[in-house]
């Protein structure tokens, strides 16, 4: 057994299999701040989005979740079944409700796909309330309030 | 790691290990220090440097007499605060003892736990106010335990409420300590709680929900104090439970389980079940604090109850199957070689505040969460909330402790 420091070294020491295909997105423009800063730091496979609640845009309202529309890093519009192929986790950061639309839409795409959804609310005021109960139904793990730095610790655990 | 328990008390014995005046010294190794803990013909407690400054003999062969520890050598004789009063080869007029004084901490008791503090004396804060250690002695029980890992290892089992599930699904409805309660059918009932991590002042509250009746979830919430006390959500009526883990050394750690009803005394059934190993307790090999299941014998593996689901693992009781499990791992697990899930994130977040808590300490001397006892006064609780609601908000009140308040519980 491996219960000695001796026989512990000798673990099969082969390399970690591919990193998990992660999504990120941020749902409100507080949220894209983080994600945009969190973005540039060097990932496996990780890619980010934000959500594009632009006024008179509609973006989440009445269409299929898969039509959802989000912005990648360099500002280009791609639809959320787009990028949810072979995905392993979505994670939604959100500092207010702004996103609810765009958290029900992606957290009904990753149930249809089988897809692990996590959530960071990044509001520790009045709105933490708000991003909980916009959250909530659709991530099966939030953390509250979360730093930052908890998006990276986050995507670093996950080796994404 | 070492420098930032140094800002915490924690325990350092159990009082049952000094019963009374002038009993035997007992030999303790804490953060990889080697000392010697006595209880003086006054009735002080003392914890101090194992070996005497003279030529480096162990006191645990000394003689615990007239208010102190002499050593068998050659006699020399240290008080609870390890200052030398004696040596016997030194002129009795001479000043010579008054220069030798061995490394010493304070061993204060609370509860069944005798307490230490291993830092410096000016950043010495207030004592411990674990409810459990704060309900009069029929209400509280303490076992203590070694396992044969690093704590953090341990204490991230204490955190992860998702293993309960699988691990643990035999004794819910059989342990004295478990069974009987609604909580249990909940937790039968859905095998994928979902997860919320709260940052809190002294550590973590981690939330964890799994549906009830129609617009219903029942919430188990686990609190974590940094940097290594947890509790167990309750279960019904029962006793509440939680660990204190405590470094030995890199590789090993002592285990302190405690049990305790906010509102009653522990019932002679109760406190037997305890005695016995039920619940998150072990039995231990008599007369020390390792159990009885161990390594050395594959934890008394039994694997026609693990074919029946008697046990999951084929290990008889919580706390050892959570030990063979997290000592399988290695001394120190290889995290490295992990592939966490999004469901650690308990995990992930613990192990992010105790290295902002370690680096804060190193570069600004901040004082780190858990050492303030406002942070002490927090309960697990298990409830049932409408569906819209936020635990934190909902249980704000229950995971506080309200002396001779009963527990919140399903």
């Amino acid at each position: 057994m491996a219960a000695t420091a001796a026989e512990a070294r000798f673990r099969i020491d082969a390399p970690i299999a591919p990193s998990r295909a992660s999504r990120v997105v941020a749902l409100d423009q507080d949220a894209a701040t983080v994600v945009r800063r969190v973005a540039t730091q060097p990932w496996a496979s990780a890619r980010f989005f934000v959500y594009d609640d632009s006024p008179g845009s509609a973006n989440g309202h009445g269409g299929s979740a898969d039509s959802l529309k989000l912005r990648t890093m360099d500002g280009s519009v791609v639809m959320l079944g787009e990028t949810l192929a072979g995905v392993d986790v979505a994670v939604m950061v959100a500092a207010d409700d702004a996103g609810a639309v765009a958290a029900q839409s992606i957290g009904a795409a990753c149930t249809a796909r089988g897809i692990m959804t996590a959530g960071l609310v990044l509001s520790d005021g009045d709105h933490v309330g708000r991003a909980l109960s916009a959250l909530r139904p659709h991530a099966r793990v939030l953390l509250v309030p979360a730093e930052p730095d908890d998006l990276v610790q986050l995507l670093t655990a996950l080796r994404a | 790691m070492g420098d930032l328990f140094r800002q915490y008390w924690m325990p350092a014995l159990h009082a049952e290990e000094l019963p009374e005046n002038d009993c035997a010294p007992v030999r303790v190794k804490i953060l990889s220090e080697r000392l010697i803990a006595f209880r003086d013909s006054q009735g002080r407690y003392g914890l101090m440097d194992e070996f005497c400054a003279h030529r480096g003999v162990s006191l645990w062969f000394g003689r615990n007499e007239e208010s102190g520890l002499r050593c068998a050598y050659h006699g020399w004789k240290y008080d609870v605060t390890g200052q030398c009063v004696e040596v016997p080869s030194e002129p009795e007029t001479g000043n010579f003892c008054a220069n030798v004084k061995l490394r010493a901490y304070p061993l204060v008791k609370i509860g069944d736990i005798l307490w230490t503090y291993m830092g410096a004396p000016q950043t010495r804060p207030p004592l411990p106010e674990f409810e459990f250690v704060q309900v009069p002695a029929e209400q509280t029980y303490t076992s203590k335990r070694w396992q044969e890992c690093n704590w953090l290892q341990a204490l991230e089992g204490g955190i992860d409420s998702s293993h309960v599930t699988f691990l643990h699904s035999g004794q819910l409805n059989s342990d004295p300590l478990f069974k009987g309660s609604k909580g249990n059918q909940y937790n039968a009932g859905d095998l994928k709680p979902f997860f919320e991590v709260a940052d809190t002042d002294g550590g973590l509250f981690v939330g964890a929900r799994r549906n009830a009746e129609e617009g219903k979830y029942y919430w188990r919430i686990t609190p974590w104090v940094m940097p290594s006390f947890t509790m167990v959500p309750p279960r019904g009526d029962h006793p509440v439970h939680g660990h204190i883990w405590v470094p030995i050394d890199d590789e090993n750690c002592w285990v302190y389980t405690f049990d305790y009803h906010p509102a009653r005394a522990l019932t002679g059934p109760e406190r037997q079940a305890m005695m016995d190993g039920y619940g998150v307790h072990s039995e231990n090999i008599p007369g020390t604090y390792r159990p009885l299941a161990n390594k050395d014998n594959d934890y008394l593996m039994d694997r026609d109850a693990q074919r029946r689901n008697e046990h999951f693992s084929g290990i008889k009781g919580i706390a050892m199957q959570d030990a063979s499990l997290q000592e399988s791992m290695g001394p120190i697990v290889d995290r490295t070689k992990e592939r966490l899930v999004a469901t650690d994130s308990g995990i992930i977040k613990a192990r992010q505040k105790l290295r902002k808590a370690a680096i804060a300490l190193a570069e600004e001397g901040a004082t780190p969460p858990g050492v303030d006892p406002a942070h002490h006064r927090v309960r697990s609780v298990a409830i049932v909330l409408p569906k819209e609601d936020s635990f934190m908000e909902s249980t704000a009140d229950a995971a506080k402790v309200k002396p001779g308040v009963p527990q919140t519980s399903v």
